[in-house]
């Protein structure tokens, strides 16, 4: 049966075959970073390459497979919209250029995020043209670059430019942050008063800096709560190494629970991360928000995260064998001939 | 503009009438707020056009007339959690809120809205809704928030069972809280310090109903046969039969049917695990049914088969397998980290002082928090993770897929909504640029 593998076959179609593609030379393999959505400039948005040993056609299949798990339908389908039965009552007769760009977009989510990435990839390049770009639109619509000066990671580059179109800019947009801050300020002064807490007492350890003589409620000690089967986490506020000042995050406010005996005992004293101060926290709650792309959690490094699992393609168990022509994991022999059929319909003898 | 002309309403008083909308891929959920009083619960309408294999089309709420489900067809306005068809989106709303016989009507020129959508929206697409609520639909006042963020518009500790004594009196918002959404199309976990999200921390892993559902599909139509334009009875069955898992390893070698001739007692008599589902057939039934796996083997099911016609699969690993992908993305390929690594991943850019207060108080909302034990493995995992000292608790509002919309809903009546809102005067006076921006800056530190 094994003609060196050579098989003459009359036939005109071609079929993907496992073994061989073309792919772009670009050193070690890339990992697909931007996997399922965008893989326009995948080969440039890598951060890092790593040492995945998957192979290109391994890769291909993937990225089809996660495509095809995000659709809506299985077809392409298109559903235009029914006409009305009743006749709506909102004036429909004049739109606004803006909605009636809006309306006619045939835009999907993909195209407006490639949208996005170009105009990063621009930003970062050529900052002069990236506020031209923006300066161009002086309507409302302007949506991204100018629009979130503080908002998006990109633009700021364009404080770098030289030309005098791009000073200017950077000088506005400097000016308006600084009405911004200024507003903020504004908003800030007058408002010190503080609902008085109640809530997350129970739970949420009222953190000290490192110290000694920290107390400790013992678990028995405390009245029993079944929900919070943490109350050992209840301890005194500290006076010196709470941060009084905090306004933001104030120290726990009611009284603290019965001591113990044991509450001196240094065996007994848990280490207490340092509270953030009210400056970091505020930086940390007006800053920007990420931009899609950021906000997306990817692997942390190799060293720690498990190795993949993979499964039966055919069962689901744990994928103990591989096919030896195409690879796919299988877990035993029933599923193995079961793959084979499939193997052999899909690539050939 | 002409729109500037025509409206009416405004000036200093606000409206009174607040429509409240969070407008998620799969479902509306929609209710208006008048003054003090708000809606019990919001009316949840699909968010699709649908046209099921008669050709006849459904939109949005119409869908509840259609019985048969069969080789159903949607078109999402929404995707990713964004609005991004503007053209069905608009229908949809029309249809439900501003026609003369929209369920919910409400004239815009005097109502408020508020609107949640998911963090980390490309500036785009949010310029494009704020553009579209207000020149085109023309609402008054309007504001535009991450819905994680209003998850802490609630009574969070209630939702925890904390004991209090009772003059306690609740904060809102919350001071504290790690928000986790599980919705249609991602899942984001979110840090909020007194309503405010801290946006340095929000992750976001792209495993949601829909990719949960498009993986059963797939298995079922691998192992059993080909589901694959049946999406809405695949998604009826994950919901009825799906499950985390405790242990996930037990749990497979369970439904193992063993290598060639070997019999296993597990296999054979289900396990616990295997179930069977009858399928709807279109004429007699519409929606599938689950029934306890018969062990009796094939050859019983095939007479009863035989004798009622209905078309049985029997679900065994496929019941926990697909939930599995939300704590294993890597399962299916997707190199992302589960649930309780992106918690931790998020976590890592805070200050460790921080990370108490957020772990005892995980909220989990969203669809897919509904599926058994979600809750309990989430725990697990974390208590794996974090340091000994600190305490985990994770708890999920008794209806989560609303959860946000109360939120939202007491947030239209908090005086933070003052502080935010934009009217449509404000709106034509200073462009769109102007109104994102004061939306992404949010609140401010103060209070």
């Amino acid at each position: 049966m094994n003609n060196f593998g050579v098989i003459e076959i009359a036939s005109t179609t071609t079929k993907t075959t496992p073994g061989w593609a073309y792919v772009p030379d670009t050193g070690p393999t890339l990992p697909a970073v931007a996997q399922p959505s965008n893989r326009k400039r995948a080969a440039r948005n890598q951060p890092a390459l790593s040492l995945s040993d998957l192979s290109a056609r391994e890769e291909t299949r993937l990225r089809k497979e996660l495509e095809a798990l995000d659709r809506d339908n299985h077809r392409d389908v298109n559903i235009p919209i029914p006409p009305r039965p009743g006749g709506g009552s909102r004036a429909q007769n004049k739109h606004t250029p803006n909605v009636r760009k809006i309306l006619q977009s045939q835009k999907t989510f993909a195209n407006h995020l490639d949208d996005y990435i170009a105009m990063l990839a621009l930003a970062e390049s050529n900052p002069v043209a990236a506020a031209a770009m923006n300066a161009a639109q002086p309507k409302p619509s302007t949506p991204t670059a100018s629009a979130s000066k503080s908002a998006s990671p990109a633009p700021s580059a364009s404080a770098a430019g030289a030309s005098k179109r791009s000073a200017a800019a950077a000088k506005r947009a400097a000016a308006k942050e600084k009405q911004e801050q200024e507003k903020k300020k504004a908003r800030q002064t007058p408002k010190l008063e503080r609902e008085p807490e109640a809530e997350p007492q129970q739970q949420q350890p009222p953190p000290h800096q490192q110290d000694d003589d920290v107390e400790m409620a013992d678990t028995a000690a405390t009245p029993v709560q079944p929900a919070a089967a943490s109350s050992n986490q209840e301890q005194e506020p500290n006076p010196q190494t709470y941060p009084r000042e905090s306004q933001i995050l104030p120290p726990y406010a009611k009284p603290p629970p019965r001591p113990h005996p044991g509450d001196d005992d240094p065996l007994l004293v848990s280490a207490i991360p340092p509270f953030p101060s009210d400056d970091e926290l505020r930086a940390l709650m007006t800053a920007p928000p990420l931009s899609y792309l950021e906000a997306r959690a990817t692997w942390a490094e190799e060293e720690s995260r498990y190795p993949v699992r993979v499964f039966c393609a055919v069962c689901g168990y744990w994928g103990r064998v591989k096919c030896m022509k195409c690879g796919t994991r299988v877990c035993a022999l029933d599923c193995l001939e079961t793959h084979r059929e499939e193997c052999l319909t899909r690539y050939g003898l | 503009m002409a729109g500037s002309r025509k409206s009416r309403a405004a000036g200093p008083p606000p409206p009174s009438v607040t429509l409240v909308l969070d407008n998620g891929a799969d479902t509306i959920k929609a209710g208006f707020v008048t003054g003090d009083k708000a809606d019990d619960r919001p009316r949840i309408i699909p968010n699709c056009l649908a046209r099921d294999r008669h050709k006849k089309a459904y939109v949005g709420s119409e869908l509840e007339k259609c019985r048969d489900f069969g080789e159903m067809a949607f078109r999402r306005p929404v995707e990713k959690g964004f609005i991004v068809n503007w053209e069905a989106q608009r229908e949809i709303w029309d249809r439900e809120f501003f026609d003369d016989k929209a369920p919910q009507r409400c004239d815009p020129s005097e109502t408020r809205l508020i609107l949640a959508e998911q963090p980390n929206a490309l500036p785009a697409l949010q310029t494009h809704c704020d553009q579209m609520v207000f020149e085109e639909f023309g609402f008054a006042s309007y504001y535009r928030g991450i819905g994680p963020a209003f998850n802490a518009y609630q009574d969070i500790q209630a939702i925890f069972h904390t004991p209090r004594t009772p003059d306690t009196s609740t904060d809102i918002p919350a001071e504290i809280l790690l928000l986790i959404d599980s919705g249609y199309s991602h899942t984001t976990v979110t840090p909020i310090v007194h309503g405010r999200p801290l946006h340095q921390a929000i992750r976001r892993v792209d495993v949601g109903g829909k990719l949960m559902t498009n993986y059963l599909t797939r298995l079922l139509s691998v192992r059993h046969f080909d589901m694959r334009n049946e999406t809405y009875i695949a998604n009826e069955m994950k919901e009825a039969v799906c499950y985390v898992s405790m242990d996930f390893n037990r749990d497979l070698e369970k439904t193992w049917k063993g290598t060639r001739g070997e019999r296993r007692e597990d296999y054979l008599s289900g396990g616990g695990i295997a179930k069977d589902y009858v399928l709807p057939d279109s004429h007699t039934i519409f929606h599938g049914v689950v029934r306890e796996y018969d062990p009796g083997g094939a050859s019983s099911r095939a007479r009863r088969a035989a004798a009622s016609t209905e078309d049985v699969l029997t679900l065994r690993n496929e019941r926990f397998v697909v939930p599995e992908l939300l704590f294993n993305p890597s399962d299916i390929g997707l190199r992302q980290p589960g649930l309780a690594d992106l918690v931790m991943q998020s976590l890592s850019v805070l200050p460790i002082g921080l990370w108490p207060g957020l772990l005892a108080n995980i909220v989990v909302v969203g669809g897919n928090v509904r599926l058994d034990n979600f809750i309990q493995r989430l725990q697990m995992e974390l208590l794996k993770r974090v340091p000994d000292e600190c305490v985990v608790r994770v708890a999920r509002p008794e209806d989560p897929v609303i959860s946000t919309w109360l939120g939202a809903a007491n947030f239209a009546r908090h005086e933070h909504v003052e502080r935010l809102a934009v009217t449509k005067q404000e709106y034509e006076e200073f462009g769109a640029g102007w109104v994102a921006r004061k939306f992404s800056a949010g609140l401010g530190v103060d209070s």
